[in-house]
């Protein structure tokens, strides 16, 4: 594994940035979680923590430790590495318990396909029960996606043009509406997705539950999102440019993934670009 | 479930251990991820020959894939089965979906939970949050929904389940089968409680005062056998003893991936030969070191 982001000093990655602005989708003083298999919401959660969201409450990944201090994020997400000098770990009830009852506030998602309406597939493209790919399979989304306060949902896919679908093959995590209804009518007490952040730019949701286009990074065009969205995409009024990364975000990043595990989630494309003074 | 268990020694061998497991035996796999799997008994149990398995749990990698390429499972009803972003998706569980040839009902963390505690509750079902709306639901038409008495509210229902045979790996236990595990506990506590037998393989076997001082995690009268396997999760980590590697996991993936004489080679390797040769060969010894500093830990992941 790569251990050397391609930035100079002065310089940042797309790997980096991407990383900052899902970080800045967590709210100070709120209870986050994150899957396994998701390296960049990994560190994203240390990087709030460690700026804009001292206040926040982390709960790591698959070791469901409290607030650790990783000594470094290894490739796998149950690792001691990850929840070491913790001063508490939930057991895996008390997490997912909470997590039911509505005491978490924001989960990050990811998934081979994602719908206008943040509905995710982790399950199999071309679906079940014959599918064309089995894919990992979702751990707890399908229950707590319905109940967690708000979801960071994510990709690092959206350029391949097969990520954001008119419709997933298999629905594993629930956005804000599914064809069997709306998260009211389902009973679901959890507010679905805010925020959708790709290599491409960030997306929120319109009040009808798609996703809005509402930055792009500055070396993507908004027609460029649009040829890689499957679905007709919402755009915003006014679309800006992702706010570039701070000094103090750049380092947090480069501190909690020394080894640079979040560059798993990229294609070599994406990890070839670059920005910043140095670019 | 049946009632405890109560003999003072139920130290036994790898074999006599997954002799508990028959043909077509609903088995739950204990730890997570690639941590803490009981792959000593995994291995055991390829070499057993045990078919048509119905393997259930949470997040799991090479125990249930291994498996899976074998031959020794039908039914896969776990919420994950993969290598993370580090080495992908599980190639034989994938090839066996894809085919047809291994049934998937994939499950959720959740979903798994409350079925278990409904048997160790001795309840028949439980209500669950979520799922509905979601296409889970379609793989499990035993599951339902239950309108609650009380408020009105519909929510899925699932049903208690019981494995016939649960497989635990612990860094120490005593002859008893008293167990210390460390952090993430994952499921093991549940599926000690809610399977009709308990087999756990551990790294030491130690006095039952040793166990007691580290902290019982799952108590001797929940476990049938307990045998001693030194790295008995290799390749996955069972800290505090040693780390995940890195280098087996990936050659593993390989071999599965490549299917056919690969794998056949890989199981003549590693898994059709008994636990000393196993150890020598991949070097399990040298995970230990993770403790020494966090730059010989780091080392261990690049």
């Amino acid at each position: 594994m790569s251990t050397q982001t391609r930035t100079g000093t002065q310089g940042w990655s797309l790997d980096e940035w991407f990383v900052v602005a899902l970080a800045r989708t967590v709210a100070d003083g709120e209870v986050v979680f994150h899957g396994f298999a998701s390296p960049c919401a990994q560190v994203a959660m240390h990087v709030a923590r460690r700026t804009h969201a001292p206040g926040s409450m982390l709960v790591e990944g698959a070791t469901y430790a409290v607030n650790p201090e990783p000594a470094f994020v290894p490739p796998t997400s149950n690792d001691l590495a990850l929840h070491r000098d913790a001063v508490y770990r939930m057991r895996f009830e008390e997490f997912f318990d909470a997590a039911c009852r509505g005491a978490v506030d924001r989960m990050f998602l990811s998934g081979g396909q994602i719908d206008a309406y943040g509905n995710t597939n982790v399950t199999a493209i071309g679906g079940m029960p014959l599918p064309k790919i089995k894919l990992g399979g979702g751990g707890g989304g399908a229950n707590i996606s319905a109940t967690i306060g708000a979801l960071t949902v994510w990709t690092t896919r959206h350029g391949s043009g097969r990520t954001l679908v008119e419709a997933v093959d298999f629905l594993t995590d629930l956005g804000h509406r599914t064809p069997a209804g709306t998260r009211a009518e389902l009973g679901h007490t959890g507010g679905g997705p805010q925020w959708l952040v790709t290599e491409l730019g960030v997306l929120d949701y319109t009040a009808d539950g798609r996703a809005r286009l509402v930055a792009t990074f500055p070396d993507v065009t908004v027609a460029e999102v649009e040829k890689a969205t499957g679905f007709a995409l919402t755009v915003a009024d006014e679309v800006g440019t992702v706010a570039e990364p701070t000094p103090a975000e750049l380092a947090a990043v480069r501190a909690v993934d020394p080894l640079g595990v979040r560059r798993l989630e990229f294609g070599p494309a994406d990890l070839a670009r670059h920005f910043g003074p140095a670019a | 479930m049946t009632g405890f268990h109560l003999a003072a020694d139920k130290r036994t061998t790898l074999e006599e251990a997954v002799a508990h497991v028959q043909d077509g035996a609903t088995v739950a796999l204990g730890g997570g991820l690639a941590a803490r799997l009981p792959m000593a008994l995994v291995r055991a149990l390829v070499r057993q020959g045990t078919t048509g398995l119905r393997v259930v749990g949470s997040a799991h990698s090479i125990d249930v894939d291994l498996l899976v390429g074998a031959g020794a499972v039908a039914v896969c009803e776990e919420s994950y089965v993969g290598f993370e972003q580090d080495l992908g998706l599980a190639p034989a569980f994938r090839r066996g979906a894809e085919s047809g040839s291994l049934v998937v009902r994939e499950s959720s963390c959740v979903t798994m939970l409350t079925q278990l505690r409904a048997a160790e509750m001795g309840v028949p079902f439980l209500p669950v949050r979520g799922l509905l709306g979601t296409d889970l639901p379609t793989l499990h038409p035993e599951w339902g929904t239950v309108t609650c008495p009380f408020t009105g509210q519909v929510l899925a229902a699932v049903p208690a389940l019981a494995p016939d045979v649960a497989l635990l790996h612990a860094p120490i236990g005593d002859a008893a089968g008293n167990l210390h595990l460390d952090q993430p506990y994952v499921l093991d506590e549940r599926f000690a409680h809610a399977s009709r037998v308990v087999v756990a393989s551990v790294d030491r076997l130690v006095d039952t005062a040793e166990v007691v001082a580290a902290g019982v995690t799952v108590p001797a009268h929940v476990v049938t056998a307990v045998v001693e396997a030194p790295f008995g999760a290799h390749p996955t980590s069972c800290y505090p003893g040693y780390a995940y590697d890195r280098p087996h996991l990936a050659e593993y993936v390989k071999a599965a991936a490549a299917g056919g004489d690969a794998f056949e080679a890989y199981l003549d390797r590693y898994v059709r030969v008994d636990e000393q040769t196993y150890r020598d060969l991949t070097g399990a010894e040298r995970l230990t070191a993770w403790s020494a500093s966090d730059e010989q830990w780091q080392e261990l992941f690049r």
